[in-house]
């Protein structure tokens, strides 16, 4: 009799391998079990990936994630986190060689599974300033917050999808995007920023934001607004 | 008011559960779904927890795995538990790891006195990292291995009193079992100590494969079956009221829909607890 480190080397090499076994019994067992298992993560990627799904069909999404399950399983117990990796295997599939932009949607969804997790802080809000503006203040992005620059309207392709929008689709102008990510009260948002505002973002303290949206014609009034009540700072 | 039936909970299904009325109702949700730094169904758990008893049923601790359960993992499981404060915790005797890798499924291994050593380990270490003890359920099984020391309810009754944990009894998991392995349903029941039974599980299974030699497999998607009900009716029959759980992990219906199956439960658990009155 095998010792218990011993089987379940055997017993985890033969998942996957059903059909290379040849008792009847043990087959159709490592099938269920491996089977199970595998429906787990890819329902863990149709739930993290929903769009990307859209954009190919759940067809060709599950040829592709199949794959990515097969190649890099899952290795943390919590699959509402898995598929850190999806969106680089997508780029790095062929049948999608000539659909860069897929690859990017799939970088966004990320970022919003991202967000939907991230830890919990008390958003930075217009009640908070009601003292008046410092200039000195330091700016901190809520742990949520994401900002991510593409190729593609990654940000425009999945709100029109997300929505099954079809005019804002024809409406997409096929050109670079900044996708702003936030948690705010409503859950998790997805947009289209401009550059002023994204440096408005990567600047430290109020007044280096505010200098640094103003030098991109930014108005800085508006941006800061917009940001606060989207959630982007904490306190 | 007794816990009595609960159901396993959807974030889908928030509104309709936080207005609900109904008396022993409680919800369990699966621990590793929800052990994350923050977000809204962190919170939507946190919520439910300000209204209802809530159960945290671990898919991911691999009880029965050679490799000891992980501290950060353990650890993330106990900051889950501080947060909801949940009147028990639970995982199944099985293991998932392997190389390095999460198998998201419930693994058979030989009932050896080794495997009871190891699993009794891993349980301790569970418990030690929790400050509680947990509930350990009984799996689906799906091939009769060989090497087998132990029946299954000698073995989780070993160690139950090795470790201080106490029992899930999954009747769907027993039925499936048993038809699958050929075993009596019934005698595997009768010989689970009613002490050690803290929580019962309820779920459908469906069939899978040839037609003339059927495998049943712990799908979760479909209601309870008729024999499993007569199941747990035989084990409450012996053992009085327990909490116990309609799981339903996918073609979930309506909250409405399983709060009409969660009745039936609740009923009978109440026609017991009259009876032991």
């Amino acid at each position: 009799m095998p010792d218990a480190a011993a089987f379940q080397q055997s017993f985890g090499a033969l998942l996957g391998h059903a059909d290379d076994v040849p008792d009847v019994a043990l087959r159709r067992a490592l099938a269920v079990h491996h089977n199970t298992s595998v429906k787990a993560a890819l329902d863990a990627l149709c739930a993290n990936y929903p769009v990307l799904q859209r954009l190919v069909g759940e067809e060709a999404f599950a040829a592709c994630a199949l794959d990515y399950v097969a190649s890099r399983p899952p290795d943390d117990p919590r699959l509402c986190l898995y598929g850190a990796g999806f969106a680089a295997h997508v780029a790095a599939w062929p049948a999608y060689s000539e659909l860069p932009y897929l690859a990017e949607v799939g970088a966004l969804e990320r970022l919003v599974v991202e967000a939907l997790f991230a830890s919990d802080a008390q958003c930075l809000d217009p009640s908070l300033l009601a003292g008046g503006l410092d200039l000195d203040m330091p700016l901190r992005l809520h742990p949520a917050t994401r900002i991510a620059c593409y190729d593609c309207p990654a940000a425009s392709l999945w709100l029109a999808h997300l929505e099954n929008n079809e005019p804002a689709l024809d409406d997409i102008d096929w050109s670079p995007e900044i996708a702003l990510v936030t948690r705010g009260t409503s859950g998790v948002e997805v947009q289209v920023i401009d550059v002023g505002t994204r440096d408005f973002l990567g600047a430290r303290t109020l007044g280096a934001a505010a200098s640094a949206a103003h030098d991109r014609g930014g108005d800085v009034a508006a941006i800061f607004s917009a940001l606060l009540t989207a959630g982007a700072f904490s306190i | 008011m007794l816990m009595t039936a609960g159901l396993g909970f959807r974030t889908q299904h928030l509104d309709d559960a936080l207005t609900t009325q109904a008396p022993g109702l409680w919800f369990e949700v699966h621990a590793e779904n929800y052990m994350v730094d923050g977000g809204p169904r962190l919170a939507a758990l946190c919520a439910l927890a300000e209204r209802f008893p809530i159960s945290l049923h671990g898919v991911g601790l691999s009880l029965a795995s050679v490799e000891p359960p992980a501290a950060e993992h353990l650890a993330r499981l106990r900051d889950l538990a501080d947060r909801v404060r949940p009147v028990a915790i639970s995982d199944h005797l099985a293991w998932q790891k392997w190389q390095g890798r999460h198998h998201a499924d419930f693994l058979p291994f030989p009932r050896t006195q080794e495997a009871l050593d190891v699993t009794a380990r891993n349980v301790a270490r569970v418990q030690d990292a929790l400050g509680r003890p947990i509930m350990v359920e009984n799996p689906s099984l799906y091939v009769d291995l060989p090497g087998h020391q132990h029946s299954e309810a000698v073995f989780l009754a070993e160690l139950a009193r090795r470790t201080g944990c106490g029992l899930l009894v999954d009747i769907n998991n027993i039925y499936v079992s048993a038809a699958n392995l050929g075993f009596s349903a019934e005698a595997r029941i009768d010989a689970i100590p009613a002490d050690l039974i803290g929580e019962i599980h309820l779920a459908g299974h469906t069939a899978d494969g040839d037609p003339s030699s059927p495998l049943l497999i712990d799908s979760h998607d479909q209601d309870v079956a008729e024999p499993v009900w007569q199941l747990y009716a035989r084990l409450i029959q012996r053992i009085g009221a327990r909490p116990t759980l309609i799981e339903r992990d996918d073609n979930i219906p309506s909250f409405a829909v399983l709060m009409a199956e969660r009745e039936r439960a609740h009923l009978l658990l109440q026609e017991m607890e009259a009876a032991h009155a």
